[in-house]
């Protein structure tokens, strides 16, 4: 893997802003969101030390988009190339698991695939974990060896850049002017500065000793659902921040003389979500809708495509206005199981 | 069971959001709740018995149908449809020359070839008879590959039977093919069974070491002749059922239809009891 230093992130990300916009994240009060990098602005760039609070499926599949026109077709929407800074290793997996969904072989989706070729990943190093993270379950080490284009660790006095893709690697090679070779002991400070990040999620205070879709599976006869359906105010929060929810529906509209079919993000917590014309509903009490999406997640996903549908990210605990934890969820089924 | 892949019958990347445009050429009145549409597409829609479209209305939306005319015929398609909701609603309100759109075929069909040399046990309730229709079609097309095609059908009263002409005429004089008929509730013409359709099913219909089952209709039909199914010991991999979901994308992305690990609309709707018995609420 090619590895190269940077002593400023300026010059670097003036490089790759000329190339593509380039999205960065900015603190927003206790949050990090993504905002459009503006080279002229003198507002710092900071590598996140956490995940930003808005999930990373917005750039690959937009809440709200145009999935076809009719009953003339229209082109695939012209999506200009874009880089990513600061994505996480849980940001990465969760890319992973919307690409086993949109990318399955027997039907690629054409609006996702688009915007994901057009997609620069710039992946950084975890620096503190962030109350809520808890990816350590999901095997997380707080920084990614994979999935990206460029990887940034941040060190006291640099950077060090990492490439991890085709595209990486003729990126550096393009730009060598602006990339110093990296000495040995900051990359050795990197790797120190990996091993703690890591120490210090192995210490997070959310372990489970059991695996997690067994626990979710045997929850069949549990009323742990039902008492936190009563705590749910249906909200759908905990599904539009979670990068791996991708459930959506189509719906039509029409233009001024034309129709259009469009795609948008949809809650499995909804109440009529699962509803047919016939009246019949499967999921017809809350506390099924919150069964199902965890049986979604740990269960039905796992089986279907080999990875939990889960990254540990703590973003649904962090939204949730009822005050639902995940975690709390499952120690709660772990401990029924006892 | 065999699947038939969708990348069978589409190009990789094609945009399977975008329909055919097509057109109502013919609107049959069915039952005072049912009606038929014929479609013909601006390009041939080629599907296998079983499988469904998502049918469009333009601007207000799309639902999911299995046709019950014949795959044979691609140029155009019926779809029988009873008014149960919004979409269904507006459909009923359409009049011929109504534009719409096609998206499919969709998911899975019957697998037909596994069919051979079995008695075809097909049992059916309500509107369930369209997508029977289509594979009766199918069945009778090469009646002689299979040992007999036996059907029991049951509709709420003698006005809610559809095809009439057919069940009562034309599909029993087929040689190979035995049709018994049942209403929940007859009025003074009616002569044959009354009960609901469980009430018609005999053990010794057909041979169940050598018969593959076929079950579609209401949700709590089909659960009550599944039941009486496996009483007949029937086997759980030799029993088809049409499983009714919510199905939006079509293409197993949505998860409105989610049934367990699978996606009705995708792995589905066709799936042998066997397959599905182990989650929950596959009847609601």
């Amino acid at each position: 893997m090619e590895t190269v230093f940077i002593s400023k992130l300026k010059p670097f990300l003036d490089t790759v802003s000329e190339l593509m916009e380039v999205y960065v994240p900015s603190k927003s009060e206790e949050h990090y969101t993504f905002t459009r990098y503006d080279k002229n602005s003198d507002k710092p760039i900071q590598l996140n030390s956490i995940r930003a609070c808005t999930p990373v499926k917005e750039f690959l599949f937009p809440m709200r988009e145009l999935a076809a026109t009719y009953p003339e077709s229209s082109p695939p929407q012209d999506i200009k190339p874009f880089a990513v800074l600061g994505l996480k290793e849980c940001d990465l997996r969760s890319i992973e698991i919307l690409d086993k969904v949109f990318e399955e072989d027997d039907f690629r989706d054409p609006l996702y695939i688009n915007r994901r070729e057009k997609m620069f990943i710039i992946a950084s190093d975890c620096g503190e974990p962030g109350e809520t993270c808890f990816c350590q379950v999901f095997g997380g080490k707080g920084f990614a060896e994979s999935g990206f284009d460029l990887n940034i660790s941040q060190i006291k006095d640099g950077f060090i850049i990492e490439a991890g893709s085709q595209k990486g690697h003729e990126f550096i090679k393009e730009h060598n002017k602006i990339f110093a070779e990296a000495p040995e002991a900051l990359v050795a400070e990197r790797n120190q500065n990996r091993i703690d990040i890591e120490n210090k999620l192995k210490q997070a205070n959310f372990q489970i000793d059991r695996n997690i879709g067994e626990i979710v599976e045997n929850s069949e006869e549990s009323d742990v659902f039902d008492v936190e359906a009563s705590n749910c105010i249906e909200c759908q929060a905990c599904t539009r921040v979670c990068p791996t929810c991708h459930c959506f529906y189509l719906y039509d509209a029409k233009q001024k003389d034309y129709f259009v079919k469009m795609k948008m993000w949809d809650s499995c917590l909804r109440l009529g979500y699962a509803s047919v014309a016939g009246g019949a509903n499967p999921h017809k009490m809350l506390g099924d809708r919150l069964k199902h999406r965890f049986l979604h997640k740990f269960v039905y996903f796992l089986d279907r495509y080999g990875i939990d549908m889960c990254v540990g990210c703590g973003r649904c605990i962090d939204a949730d206005a009822g005050g639902i934890d995940l975690r709390e969820v499952l120690k709660k089924l772990n401990a029924e199981m006892k | 069971m065999k699947t038939i892949k969708i990348s069978e019958s589409f190009e990789m990347d094609k945009n399977l959001y975008q329909p055919v445009n097509g057109e109502i050429v013919e609107i049959i009145d069915e039952s005072p709740t049912i009606k038929s549409f014929v479609i013909v597409p601006q390009e041939p829609v080629k599907f296998d018995t079983g499988q469904f479209v998502e049918l469009t209305l333009p601007g207000l939306g799309e639902a999911p149908f299995t046709p019950s005319s014949s795959p044979a015929e691609s140029k155009k398609m019926e779809i029988t449809i009873m008014k149960a909701g919004h979409i269904t609603g507006l459909l009923h309100q359409c009049s011929k020359g109504q534009k719409v759109g096609i998206r499919g075929p969709l998911g899975n069909g019957y697998p037909i070839d596994d069919f051979v040399g079995k008695d075809v046990y097909i049992i059916g309730g309500g509107v369930g008879l369209a997508p029977i229709r289509s594979l009766f079609l199918t069945l009778i097309d090469r009646i002689k590959d299979f040992k007999s095609v036996t059907c029991r059908y049951g509709a709420k009263t003698p006005q809610d039977y559809i095809y009439k002409k057919a069940l009562f005429g034309d599909w029993q004089k087929i040689t190979g093919v035995n049709i018994k008929l049942t209403v929940d509730e007859a009025d003074g013409k009616w002569k044959d069974n009354v009960g609901v359709v469980t009430t018609i099913l005999r053990s010794d219909d057909v041979d169940i070491s050598n018969a593959v089952a076929v079950v579609c209709g209401p949700p709590v039909m089909m659960k009550y002749a599944t039941l009486k199914l496996l009483e007949f010991e029937f086997p759980e991999d030799k029993i088809y059922l049409s499983m009714e979901k919510n199905m939006s994308c079509g293409i197993g992305k949505c998860g409105h239809c989610m049934l367990g690990k699978y996606y009705v609309c995708k792995d589905g709707p066709v799936f042998t009891y066997d397959q599905i018995k182990q989650y929950p609420k596959i009847w609601d």
